[in-house]
């Protein structure tokens, strides 16, 4: 089913015949507004940066870029829903941090005592023996238990900015430290180590040259995002409340149960991100995602989602994610000081808000 | 125009945001650890590595071990030719693990990591050892034995005991038990584990002296150091020996216990007698002024001169798996030794670079 969004760009007019100045003017509108722009920006920067970094163009480097796009990519589509939305959701870091180390706490295969005896889970959930859900379909089981907090973590958000009209900056910075807190409380700040070998492979396993698992469940949950974004009456619903949410009620968009449905697919997108981080690194992690804010709703705005809302795609929001992938990536082999790489990636994220800014007053309603 | 002004102000609050991650974090990174102090503290390597390159990658500097042991290893790699990669990683294991892939597409002769923490490790080790390439692992060991890595480590369990014994003699002078704390480190980490054990191994030891210990959890981290001490104190005022995890600490400690008049020199009444681990500069001037009663040293020098022997021998070798585990032995400098001893501690001796 597919459905119009109730506020929708205004096409431009035809341009008088015989003038092509119009034309070329929406031409590049189109590709400054759309995926184009950031797609050719990452092959212009590949190919400028080949003779510097070395081994950016091997194809070792090319699977590294990989494995560590798709869990980025996964965790800035689930950004899209809300910043489309006109939201922002900062607790995902958290969500991840929370979820990824729940996940380990129950399927982990011992846990030495010393370590985790003062842990709240201690004796019940959790014992020498490890967690409850270890084996086999166990796995399987705890990663749908994963999911489901995330969804319910992120419910929560969505409820509280919904229902309160708490503004999603500060709702979400709460939920951050809140989450987080739970998180090192829950393991005492330990890392949660002894994973199975059938849940490492979420994040390891490799079928066939790039093609991953966690490839495979990127590119999945990327085309149902596209489907629900671009085809489905939510995806014209988030478009139209990101656009002016006044209107968009008025217009009869239950914007309510859209804003909540954003947050749990933002919670959700980014369990399923943590996992594959968690899982390559072979540990739950209370502080996994600590450091990773930054760089998703930087990608996103990258990609082309907006800030301010009703823009964005997903195929945009994965190509910005690939862009600070791939920055970060040439910036290690061009061997940079710590602190250097720093300011470079501070000052992409600065010039992609500018980005942001330039797109809104130049192309307006324009998705 | 309202609009336009929205937008201005998120840009700028992004800017503000970017650039507070940028100095939120440890200094001495990627080389500039090396900037504040221009004092030489390489050691020998005993090979020449002319034409090879070395990744080092370290999770942070933020103590003044650490800051020692990055310039040194830098240094000393430096002055046997080698070209060294470094990277910082600030805390972050999955920064680490994408670091250390990255020195790995450049096709580096060798790596040398302080990881994040034990099971980190691991994962690191695994991936040189897939790649063919031979890494050192500097004093933090990983959690397991998998995999092939030279691993340099002080033996934690038996330094900590020797302070801790010390501590004991000197309590056992006051003729009646007494309460001790322990302020453990991130238990993640193997150091903090056998540092913890062998505060206890002499704890255990003597159940007429000691009182149960009080635990004050810091993470490695100086603020969550200080608000536990701070709450575990006020709840239990009586302290009589204090032992904290790493030497890092000690100004915590300071500004909790001189505000209760705790803060007093040996011999002193109310005096707390205080051990350390590390051996590094502030403890050195501590023990000196007679603040600490002792510290457990680790041999900087030692376990970065071994593991550099033992790594430049396997790129010589064209070794792809060493697998060996270098333990420095370590020892206790007290307030009875501190004349003899003074010079074997690194921090008596060296400038601290900037940490």
């Amino acid at each position: 089913m597919t459905a119009a969004p109730p506020v929708a760009s205004s096409p431009a007019a035809p341009p008088p015949p015989g003038t092509t100045r119009p034309r070329r003017g929406a031409v590049l509108r189109r590709l400054f507004a759309g995926e184009g722009f950031v797609a050719i920006l990452i092959v212009v920067y590949v190919v400028a940066m080949a003779p510097f970094a070395q081994g950016l163009l091997s194809e070792r480097n090319a699977l590294n870029v990989l494995s560590n796009f798709w869990p980025l990519a996964i965790i800035v589509i689930g950004q899209t829903f809300v910043l489309v939305l006109a939201g922002i959701d900062l607790a995902q870091s958290a969500i991840i941090n929370l979820t990824n180390t729940v996940g380990a706490l129950l399927v982990t295969q011992a846990l030495e005592p010393s370590l985790f005896d003062k842990s709240a889970l201690w004796g019940s959930v959790v014992g020498p023996d490890g967690g409850p859900l270890g084996g086999g379909g166990g796995i399987a089981l705890a990663v749908v238990l994963m999911v489901v907090i995330g969804a319910v973590l992120g419910t929560v958000n969505g409820l509280l900015i919904a229902r309160l009209k708490m503004p999603p900056f500060m709702v979400t910075l709460g939920t951050m430290l809140l989450f987080s807190a739970v998180a090192v409380w829950l393991t005492r700040s330990e890392n949660v180590p002894n994973l199975p070998e059938a849940y490492i492979e979420i994040g390891q396993g490799r079928i066939w040259g790039a093609i991953t698992v966690p490839a495979i469940i990127a590119v999945v949950l990327g085309v149902a995002a596209h489907f629900v974004l671009s085809k489905t009456p939510f995806g014209a619903w988030l478009y139209a409340a990101g656009t002016s949410r006044d209107t968009a009620i008025i217009s009869g968009v239950p914007y309510r149960r859209v804003v909540v449905l954003a947050y749990a697919l933002s919670g959700v997108f980014a369990t399923i991100g943590g996992i594959l981080y968690s899982t390559r690194l072979e540990a739950g992690r209370p502080t996994l995602a600590d450091d990773l804010l930054l760089d998703v709703i930087g990608a996103a705005v990258i990609g082309g989602v907006s800030l301010f809302g009703g823009k964005g795609s997903v195929l945009g929001a994965a190509l910005g994610a690939l862009f600070f992938v791939v920055l970060s990536n040439s910036l290690n082999l061009l061997n940079l000081p710590f602190t250097v790489v720093f300011i470079v990636k501070g000052l992409v994220i600065v010039a992609a808000a500018l980005l942001d800014v330039v797109r809104n007053r130049i192309l307006g309603g324009t998705r | 125009m309202t609009r336009f002004r929205t937008a201005m102000a998120g840009v700028a609050a992004l800017a503000l945001v970017a650039t507070l991650s940028a100095c939120g974090t440890t200094t001495g990174g990627g080389g500039s650890s090396t900037d504040a102090a221009t004092e030489d503290i390489s050691v020998e390597v005993g090979a020449d590595l002319s034409g090879k390159r070395i990744c080092f990658g370290f999770s942070g500097s933020e103590t003044e071990f650490w800051a020692a042991g990055i310039k040194s290893i830098s240094d000393s790699l430096e002055a046997a030719n080698a070209t060294v990669i470094e990277h910082n990683s600030n805390e972050d294991p999955n920064r680490q693990l994408e670091q250390v892939r990255d020195c790995i597409t450049q096709g580096v002769d060798g790596i040398i990591v302080i990881p994040e923490d034990g099971s980190s490790a691991n994962t690191i080790i695994k991936e040189a050892n897939d790649a063919d390439i031979p890494i050192g692992i500097f004093n933090r060991p990983p959690a397991t034995e998998d995999g092939a890595a030279i691993v340099a480590v002080a033996d934690n369990r038996d330094v900590a005991a020797q302070t801790t014994q010390y501590l004991a003699d000197e309590a056992k002078k006051l003729g009646r038990k007494v309460q001790p704390l322990i302020m453990v480190g991130n238990l993640s980490d193997q150091n903090a584990v056998e540092r913890r054990n062998g505060f206890y191994e002499v704890i255990d030891a003597n159940p007429d002296l000691f009182l149960t210990p009080i635990e004050v959890q810091t993470n490695w981290d100086a603020a969550t150091g200080q608000a536990n001490l701070q709450a575990a104190v006020q709840a239990n005022p009586d302290i009589d020996v204090l032992f904290t995890s790493s030497d890092f600490l000690f100004p915590q400690i300071q500004a909790v216990l001189e505000p209760l008049g705790k803060w007093k020199p040996v011999g002193e009444d109310g005096h707390v007698l205080m051990g350390g681990l590390d051996g590094d500069n502030r403890a050195c001037g501590l023990i000196r002024d007679g603040y600490v009663d002792a510290t457990g040293v680790q041999d900087l020098f030692y376990e970065a001169s071994s593991l550099l022997e033992a790594l430049g021998q396997a790129i010589a070798d064209n070794e792809s798996d060493p697998d060996e585990t270098i333990v420095d032995p370590g020892f206790a400098l007290t307030q009875s030794n501190f004349d003899e001893r003074e010079k074997d501690m690194w921090g008596c001796v060296i400038t601290p670079p900037s940490s």
